[in-house]
């Protein structure tokens, strides 16, 4: 009696396809395919981040379908959309007797967050690249000093900035006072706040642009440069037409990187204004997704606020992604 | 090629750029060299790696879920033995951690044999112990008991606890504990927890020399708009500040305007409002003296903490403070600053018969992982010896009526001949007691939103609204 094994991987190698030459391919069973034989390497971490990463997301959209609130275990008998209801519309859900108000305005101050903060993180970091890129001296210390921002925590910078914002103290005050604009309210100021939160944040991470720029710059051989000064092309020309149009690889990845660092501005919002409560016009989805689950315990609230935020990184993400693909760079 | 490694490395963001920074001089020379990554073979196995990774989130999933179900049937009754009391709290530092170890080390007098599994959960922040607690009991692994803001704010546990009337409030506790401290002991009509200590929040501190100098009398003030008048005085004849505040967060502003509803509404508006029917004229008038204040403020209050106001106190800088009585714990511990001859305390015009309450206690958790030695420990924090120890290092009083405080300094003693003193001990509602987590969020929601506009109806609305 022959052993099944035997049979079955016998039967595994003699799957064979004819190719177009007539021959066929060498590939043998199933076992001996390299993606197989590289399991022990490729299997362990992929099991672990598939768990941990996307179990944990995939279980939190399912959450977020439940009514879990308060302590117990959530029922995953019933779901429905209602908490992605309330998030949009506002309303008594049925997990609570209090009117929950929707989510539209810390979402809009998350894209707006997210908008000016890339934006000008960018265009302040090419900037500086290219200011770097020209030779000059004490370069490795000038990169330092712009990139040096980036290693402190979001609560250094939170605290470095309250002080920096003092109306009374803070450098920013004293430097609008000498250009003969008075004492400004920043930090409670509706109409400043989010901008300087940004600020904040674009002055942490534009040395980040830079070496992502920089990086870009020194990819592009110096012929480019050269030929370009040839055709007779002014500095400012050169870069327009020649140089920057190369740096759409670096751009995309950088901004990218800066999109998500906004998304996760929550940490400074909650150092600045010590706990969950920035006001309406610094609150954004992060702040409000920590207030509904860690101060309420509306549990599958947060989760649906939770997914409204992944989807929005993931509509960053993707056509990235996407195009990278396509260009055959993934 | 450059591009790859960042996108995985998103979280380790600033040592990835060293990264990049170190190898920059090799990608100038590096033009291309993408053609590896786009090889058949590695898409074919990145289609695999996809499904796989599907597989593995559904199974990842599977357990998640299943392993709910299946970690009810533990019942928790975890390592250690059977008397050993896992007592977790956020006195991780300072004068917190002096007087929970004070408060073990007289109940271990008592009770050699009980053995602590005590664990300070670092951060000092109460809002990540009622995490960890949370997480502790999704697991179905509760502790013996935890530091807790009793009243209201028990609701956060709700169906976590078990009774302790009949073995813990004794007959002794019940006519020692005077009723407001008693009421916000009972969780639905049922004692669940063992108040230990009591910080006061209807306070007004002073600094003498300031107050002498623009020639206000403290104890001549009746109402929160004296409050505003001597303001005003001070501005006019001293330098200091008149009135010290943070607003970067909200507590002391909602701490600030329940202090002054209290006083303006009385006793049953303050009531009516913590029990949903509040009187939005009531609540909008106690905004507008919060607004007639916030002219005394510091000039950069949006930008200093509680301890940077208070320490303006100290130094002179500024004549009064409103806040809980934790605010003279600074002050004792600073040397030449002394109660009565540099500093002192009066009940915050218009609110004198009330002590408004914040308390810590220690509730009685379900499912009890040392159901003896608990009831022990919490008869201990009972008593007026465990909690004389406890509170004469933390600086607030004791709730029992019959302690002897003569250990305690003169201003805790003083707070304490006050608060027997008291016609009614209403709950805080910045501090948890008096309203539901979920409403105390929509209010401290509101003053977020009060702190950039200065807006009294709008707030008040917001108020009203924040209990339906």
């Amino acid at each position: 009696m022959r052993n099944p094994l035997t049979v079955l991987k016998r039967r595994l190698s003699e799957h064979r396809e004819v190719r177009t030459d007539g021959g066929t391919t060498s590939a043998g069973s199933i076992l001996d395919r390299d993606s197989v034989r590289s399991a022990p390497f490729w299997l362990p971490p992929f099991l672990l981040i598939g768990l941990f990463i996307y179990g944990a997301i995939a279980w939190n959209i399912v959450l977020s379908l439940t009514d879990f609130q308060g302590l117990g275990s959530p029922d995953y008998s019933a779901l429905d959309f209602e908490n992605y209801v309330v998030a949009f519309f506002g309303g008594t859900p049925s997990w609570s007797e209090l009117t929950v108000s929707p989510i539209w305005n810390s979402a809009w101050n998350t894209v707006v967050l997210m908008v000016s903060f890339s934006v000008v993180c960018l265009a302040l970091g090419l900037v500086l690249a290219i200011l770097v890129d020209q030779e000059i001296r004490f370069e490795n210390t000038f990169r330092t000093i712009y990139l040096l921002p980036m290693s402190l925590s979001f609560v250094v910078t939170a605290k470095f900035w309250l002080y920096m914002y003092n109306v009374e103290t803070g450098l920013v005050n004293l430097f609008l006072g000498a250009v003969g604009v008075g004492p400004v309210e920043i930090v409670q100021n509706p109409d400043l706040k989010l901008a300087a939160v940004a600020f904040a944040l674009i002055w942490q991470f534009s040395g980040y642009a830079m070496i992502v720029y920089l990086a870009g710059l020194r990819a592009i051989p110096t012929s480019h440069f050269e030929a370009a000064r040839v055709d007779g092309a002014s500095t400012l020309r050169m870069y327009w037409r020649v140089i920057i149009p190369q740096l759409r690889t670096a751009t995309v990845s950088a901004l990218v990187v800066l999109t998500v660092f906004s998304l996760k501005a929550f940490d400074f919002l909650f150092s600045m204004y010590g706990g969950y409560q920035p006001g309406p016009s610094a609150d954004i989805l992060a702040t409000r997704m920590v207030r509904e689950a860690y101060s309420n315990g509306n549990w599958a609230y947060g989760s649906a606020i939770a997914v409204i935020l992944f989807i929005m990184a993931l509509a960053i993400v993707t056509p990235y992604i996407y195009s990278q693909y396509k260009r055959g760079e993934l | 090629m450059l591009i790859y490694p960042m996108i995985i490395n998103v979280g380790h963001g600033h040592l990835l750029s060293y990264c990049i920074t170190a190898k920059i001089g090799r990608f100038r020379a590096d033009t291309h060299g993408d053609n590896l990554m786009t090889d058949k073979s590695t898409k074919l196995s990145r289609r695999t790696v996809l499904t796989t990774t599907g597989a593995a989130a559904v199974t990842g999933l599977a357990g998640c879920t299943g392993g709910d179900e299946g970690s009810g049937g533990s019942n928790g009754n975890g390592s250690g033995g059977a008397n050993e009391l896992e007592l977790l709290h956020a006195w991780s530092s300072g004068d917190g951690n002096a007087a929970i170890a004070a408060l073990i080390e007289g109940f271990q007098e008592e009770h050699p044999d009980v053995e602590f599994a005590e664990e300070p959960v670092d951060g000092a922040a109460r809002s990540n112990l009622d995490q960890v607690v949370l997480n502790k009991l999704q697991a179905n692994d509760p502790p013996s008991t935890f530091q807790l803001w009793p009243g209201k704010n028990l609701a956060k546990f709700d169906g976590a606890y078990e009774d302790i009337e009949d073995d813990v409030w004794t007959d002794d506790l019940k006519e020692n504990y005077l009723a407001g401290p008693q009421e916000q002991a009972q969780y639905n009509g049922s004692y669940v927890s063992v108040p230990l200590n009591i910080h006061r929040i209807n306070n007004l501190f002073y600094n003498t020399a300031v107050l002498e100098e623009a020639g206000v009398d403290p104890a001549s003030l009746s109402s929160a708009s004296d409050v505003v008048s001597a303001c005003e005085t001070i501005a006019a004849e001293t330098d200091a500040v008149p009135f010290a505040h943070q607003t970067s967060g909200t507590w002391s502003t909602v701490q600030l305007w329940e202090t002054i509803l209290l006083g303006q509404a009385g006793i049953d508006g303050y009531e009516a409002f913590i029990n949903g029917n509040g009187d939005a004229g009531q609540v909008q008038t106690a905004l507008e003296s919060v607004v007639e204040l916030s002219e005394y403020y510091p000039g950069d209050s949006s930008s200093i903490t509680f301890t940077e106001a208070n320490t303006m106190v100290m130094d002179g800088d500024a004549a009064f403070i409103h806040q809980g009585d934790w605010a003279a714990g600074a002050y004792s511990n600073a040397d030449g600053f002394n109660y009565g001859e540099d500093w002192g305390q009066v009940t915050y015009p218009g609110t004198s018969g009330s002590y408004l309450l914040n308390m810590d206690s220690f509730p009685f958790m379900a499912n009890n992982p040392s159901p003896e030695a608990t009831r022990q420990f919490l008869s201990y924090c009972g008593t007026a010896e465990g909690q004389v120890r406890f509170n004469a290092e933390k600086g607030s009083i004791p709730p029992r009526s019959d302690a002897d405080v003569s250990a305690l300094n003169q201003f805790q003693q003083d707070q304490f001949e006050d608060f027997n003193a008291a016609d009614n001990q209403p709950p805080s509602v910045e501090h948890g007691l008096a309203v539901s987590p979920a409403v105390k969020t929509n209010i401290s929601d509101a003053f977020s939103s009060f702190l950039e506009n200065y807006d009294a109806a709008a707030t008040a609305d917001a108020l009203i609204g924040a209990s339906n």
